[in-house]
Formats: structure tokens, C-alpha cells, sequence
């Protein structure tokens, strides 16, 4: 038997669904979640680009496919539909191939980036902007009585102009319920910070994490695999923000959503919007001064002037 | 639903064969998933077969993985096999509605209806009672091991704890001090995550490894609810038996 892992799909590849008979040309592997894969496909041969996603397994994509189709049904909601995600599901099938069907569903195509990847490329002054748009939309899933559960850099897709899409939505789960799908660097219950029930908070906390991540891999990396399990704690993640150079213009947002301070994810943002205001400057390399020698320079370049001006005056 | 995990990291050597012991473990509805767990160099073929066998006879899954990656597989074996338990009783409720000619399973069914059968599943697997027994093998060679197998057992139980079903776990382990005594029974049936705690810290180890019998021990533990419930049924029926003797006698 072939698994979805093995079995490979290369570009050119057409698949037909086996209900609906669409087709589509498989372009390139956009990524790998959990619990598929994800291709950039064409309508037809040469017709809309679109994101195509196969899943490892049939009920967990199912899963998948009807959150999505609650967002739809939820059109009306004010803040699901600014957030666009209603919008998000555009086809699901089976593909049958070599003897078996595999479930898939199709997707708008957003071009873009990995947060992390985005934040190397661009620099760390894009931060605040691209948090504060990531804040806005966890705060609108929140509102239409979601939690996203498995937040990390890699379901965030910034596109240029740092807009912010959230991916994979294998993690989404219902206010109330035990979160489905989540990361342990992420995770409020593997800094032993609380519980697993999704609840408005728990992204908030991931997100916290999302930015150290982000800004001190390195320390957050040590920290996660050192010590005892049973003693990792909040306050060694505080420690870590205290500490860092890096982190100091989030230094109190941050500590304060690792403590749960922030009610939901719309109070977490409006508080992350505070920061924006404030002419705090991000990152070491903007904090760098002028040199020296172009300072004497300049200097001597306006004696220099001077001079020649009284000179050319004088005659 | 009832789950032993059972977490080993080699062959059993004593007793009845584990494989049978959980064959009668599915007959008791209780299903049986193995995590093999090695950091330095093999299970060995014979172990790795074994470990397979377990699981396959009790209904469940198997994994071999390193200490690292232990909590997380102990989390996504139970959540699998709850939702694959679910989904057995499913299709054969649907065999029963649909007949011989309908859809089989979830898969066949048309994309429509498979949404909203996977909806009722969804709510099972979240609001269904679960027990799970864990059963840990503490024989020498596990015993490096066992600081990631609390930490598996505590982040286990915080995943139970945020189900909104009912959930409640208990842990065994084997073998026990003397010969005889199969496994021993570190945790009563609890949804406290704060009980899981130093629970290997001052275990005697020794050499032989009863799987089976260990696995047996956990049915009487489901079959009669609690230990002490189990001991006195034994005692009575022991009496029973002396006193039907004895009125055979008389």
C-alpha cells in the first residue's frame, strides 16, 4: 500500500476529483503540515492558481474541512468575515489513485512567507506591525468562538507589505474544547502555564512564545531542552525576556501575556498597539549611532566649505 | 473507552505471552497501544516484532521512538486510538443502516455525508468517559528512561484533563519486588494532574520482564473496578468455594 508520504506527486501531475470530476495541475510542494500536504495547483491546465491540500488521513481531514466550512456559515459574522476566511474553502474531493482514495481539498492561494522567514529578510522593525496584524487576527477567530491552537511560524504566511494570513487550520477548535492540535515550544501546558482547553488565552500565550521564538531562538532553544520537565516554569521564560537586548521593546507586553494577564486576544492587541506609539526603537541595529569618522568628516567637509566661500567672496 | 498504554523497551521473558494477554484485553473492550522506547541502539528484531504483535492482538498501535519524542507520541496514540474506536463503532453502524451494498466505512461515503458523520465523531472522541492504564516496563534497561516516561504521564494526563469526557488515568508498573507479583499499582484511577509525580524515584529494579502477566493484572484492575474490590471478590469467592466444599462434605 502506498501512503501519501511515499507516493509522489510531480509537477504536471493532473488530479481529477473523484465526486466533483475538477481538475487540477499540480505546479510545486508548497509545504507539509500535521496532517498533509499541501501543492500549488492550476484549475484546468492553465487556470486559477489555487492551494490543493491531501490528507494523511481521511477523518482528520474531514475534521479540518468542516471548520472551515463553519467559518462559511458564519459569513455573517462581522469579524470572521474581515478577516477573509469565509472565503478560504473552495472544493473538497477524493483523488483516486493507485488503488485508493486520497481526500483533498482545495483552498485560496495566498502568496507569501513564513513569519520567520519574513522577519530575517526584512528585519525586525517590521515586528510590531506584523504582530499587531497576527494579534488582529487570532482576536477575530476568537470572536466567531474559535481558538487556533497549533500558532507557530510556520502558519503564519506574511505576504509583502507585511500582511498576515494564518495557515493550516488543522489546530482550530471550539472555545471550550481540548485544544486538537498543538506545538510543545508553543504549548501553555509544556511550560506547566495552565491548561489545554482552548480558551481565549491559550493563543495569547503561544504567541508570547511565537515572538521570543522569533527574537531569541537561541536562549528559547536551551531553555526547552534543559533542566528538569517538572521544573520548567514561567519564570524562567520571564528571566529569558528580562534579559534579552532584543526583546526589550516588548519586554512588558510579553511577560505580561506569559503571566495571562491579557483577558483575550483583542485586549492582548489593543495593549501591542500601545507599544507602536511609543518611539521605542527595535533591535540592535537600529539603535547603531553614527560613526566617528563620518561625523569628523561631515565636519571638516563644512569648514572646508566655509572656507572656500569666504575665499570665493573675498575676491 | 478503555486504553492500556503499555511502554516498554524490550522482551517480555516470563509468564504468559503478552500477545495473548492482550488478545483477552480487546476481548474485555479494552485496547491495547505500545510505545517501544529506545535512545541508544536498537530494540532488536525479535523486541521490535514483539511490540508490534502486542499492539496489533490488542486492537491499538505501536511506535518505536526515542525518549524526546515519548510525550508526544503517548498523546497522539491515545487521541488516535480513541477517535479510530469511535470510528469502528461508526462503521458498523453504518453497515447496519446502509446495508451490505451501502458505504462500508466514513471514507465512502460521499463528501457531504462524510462531514457530518465525521461532526458526530468529532464530539464523541471530545465528550466520551476514557480510562487509560498506563503499564510501564521499570526493568533495568528502562531505567534511564523513566524521568521522560513521568514527564510522557504528566503531559498525558493535562491532555485528558482538557477533554471536556469524563477522563481518568491510572499507572502501573512491572515487575514488582518479589517474584509473584506481577505489577503494582502506582496510581489509583485519578484526573489530578498534581498526583503524577516522583513515581519511579525509589524503584528496586530487577531482571525478569513479565509483560503478560503485567497485562493481565490490568484486566482484573478493569474487570473489578479497583484493586481492593478485586482482592475482596477474590476472598469471597474463595470463601464461596470452602463453603460449597463444605456443604459437600456435610
Amino acid at each position: 500500500m502506498t501512503t501519501l508520504s511515499d507516493a509522489s506527486f510531480p509537477p504536471g501531475t493532473v488530479i481529477t476529483g473523484k465526486w466533483n470530476r475538477s481538475r487540477y495541475t499540480i505546479r510545486k510542494l508548497l509545504g507539509r503540515g500535521a496532517n498533509g500536504v499541501v501543492f500549488l495547483v492550476q484549475r484546468g491546465e492553465n487556470g486559477k492558481h489555487y492551494a490543493l491540500k491531501m490528507g494523511f488521513d481521511p477523518i482528520d481531514l474531514q475534521s479540518e474541512i468542516n471548520v472551515l466550512k463553519s467559518f462559511q456559515l458564519q459569513r455573517n459574522h462581522e469579524a470572521l468575515r474581515q478577516s477573509g476566511i469565509p472565503s478560504y474553502l473552495k472544493d473538497v474531493d477524493d483523488y483516486a489513485v493507485r488503488g485508493r482514495d486520497i481526500p483533498f481539498y482545495v483552498m485560496r492561494y495566498v502568496r507569501g512567507e513564513a513569519l520567520h522567514h519574513f522577519i530575517r529578510r526584512q528585519g525586525t522593525d517590521w515586528t510590531l506591525l506584523v504582530g499587531l496584524r497576527l494579534l488582529q487576527r487570532l482576536a477575530q477567530l476568537h470572536q466567531a468562538g474559535w481558538v487556533f491552537g497549533d500558532l507557530k511560524p510556520q502558519n503564519v504566511l506574511v505576504s509583502d507589505y507585511g500582511h498576515v494570513e494564518l495557515i493550516d487550520y488543522g489546530g482550530v477548535t471550539s472555545i471550550g474544547r481540548s485544544v486538537k492540535q498543538f506545538t510543545e515550544w508553543y504549548d501553555r501546558g509544556f511550560w506547566n502555564a495552565g491548561s489545554r482547553t482552548a480558551d481565549s488565552t491559550y493563543d495569547v500565550f503561544a504567541y508570547a512564545l511565537l515572538m521570543i521564538h522569533i527574537l531569541e531562538a537561541d536562549a528559547l532553544k536551551s531553555l526547552a531542552a534543559d533542566g528538569l520537565p517538572q521544573l520548567r516554569n514561567v519564570n524562567q521564560l520571564v528571566l529569558l525576556v528580562e534579559k534579552s537586548e532584543r526583546l526589550s521593546p516588548f519586554r512588558g507586553w510579553i511577560i505580561e501575556a506569559l503571566q495571562g494577564r491579557f483577558k483575550n486576544a483583542d485586549h492582548a492587541a489593543k495593549s501591542w498597539k500601545e507599544l507602536m506609539a511609543r518611539p521605542t526603537k527595535v533591535g540592535r541595529r537600529s539603535r547603531r549611532s553614527t560613526p566617528r569618522w563620518l561625523k569628523n568628516a561631515f565636519a571638516l567637509s563644512v569648514i572646508l566649505l566655509i572656507g572656500v566661500l569666504i575665499y570665493a567672496l573675498r575676491f | 473507552m478503555k486504553q492500556i498504554l503499555l511502554i516498554t523497551d524490550g522482551c517480555s521473558n516470563v509468564g504468559v505471552s503478552p500477545v495473548l494477554a492482550a488478545a483477552e484485553a480487546r476481548e474485555e473492550g479494552i485496547t491495547v497501544n505500545v510505545v517501544g522506547v529506545i535512545d541508544y541502539g536498537t530494540i532488536g528484531e525479535l523486541g521490535s516484532r514483539e511490540i508490534e504483535d502486542i499492539a496489533s492482538a490488542g486492537g491499538g498501535i505501536s511506535q518505536i521512538v526515542g525518549t524526546r519524542q515519548l510525550a508526544h507520541t503517548m498523546q497522539m496514540m491515545t487521541r488516535k486510538t480513541v477517535v479510530q474506536t469511535i470510528q469502528q463503532a461508526v462503521n458498523r453502524e453504518l453497515t447496519q443502516i446502509l446495508g451490505e451494498k451501502g458505504a462500508k466505512t466514513v471514507t465512502d461515503l460521499e463528501p457531504s455525508q462524510r462531514s457530518q458523520v465525521v461532526e458526530v465523531i468529532d464530539n464523541l472522541t471530545e465528550n466520551a468517559a476514557l480510562q487509560v492504564t498506563l503499564l510501564i516496563d521499570v526493568s533495568a534497561s528502562m531505567k534511564p528512561k523513566l524521568a521522560a516516561v513521568e514527564e510522557g504521564i504528566r503531559d498525558l494526563m493535562l491532555s485528558l484533563q482538557a477533554r471536556v469526557g469524563k477522563s481518568r488515568l491510572s499507572v502501573f508498573h512491572f515487575p514488582g519486588r518479589h517474584s509473584g507479583e506481577d505489577a503494582v499499582m502506582d496510581i489509583d484511577w485519578t484526573d489530578d494532574p498534581g498526583r503524577v509525580r516522583s513515581l519511579f524515584g525509589r524503584l528496586q529494579t530487577k531482571g525478569a520482564t513479565p509483560t503478560g502477566p503485567a497485562i493481565q493484572k490490568v484486566i482484573d484492575f478493569y474487570r473489578y473496578g479497583t484493586l481492593e474490590k478485586q482482592q475482596e471478590r477474590e476472598g469471597n469467592y474463595r470463601i464461596e468455594r470452602e463453603g460449597m466444599l463444605g456443604d459437600n462434605v456435610v
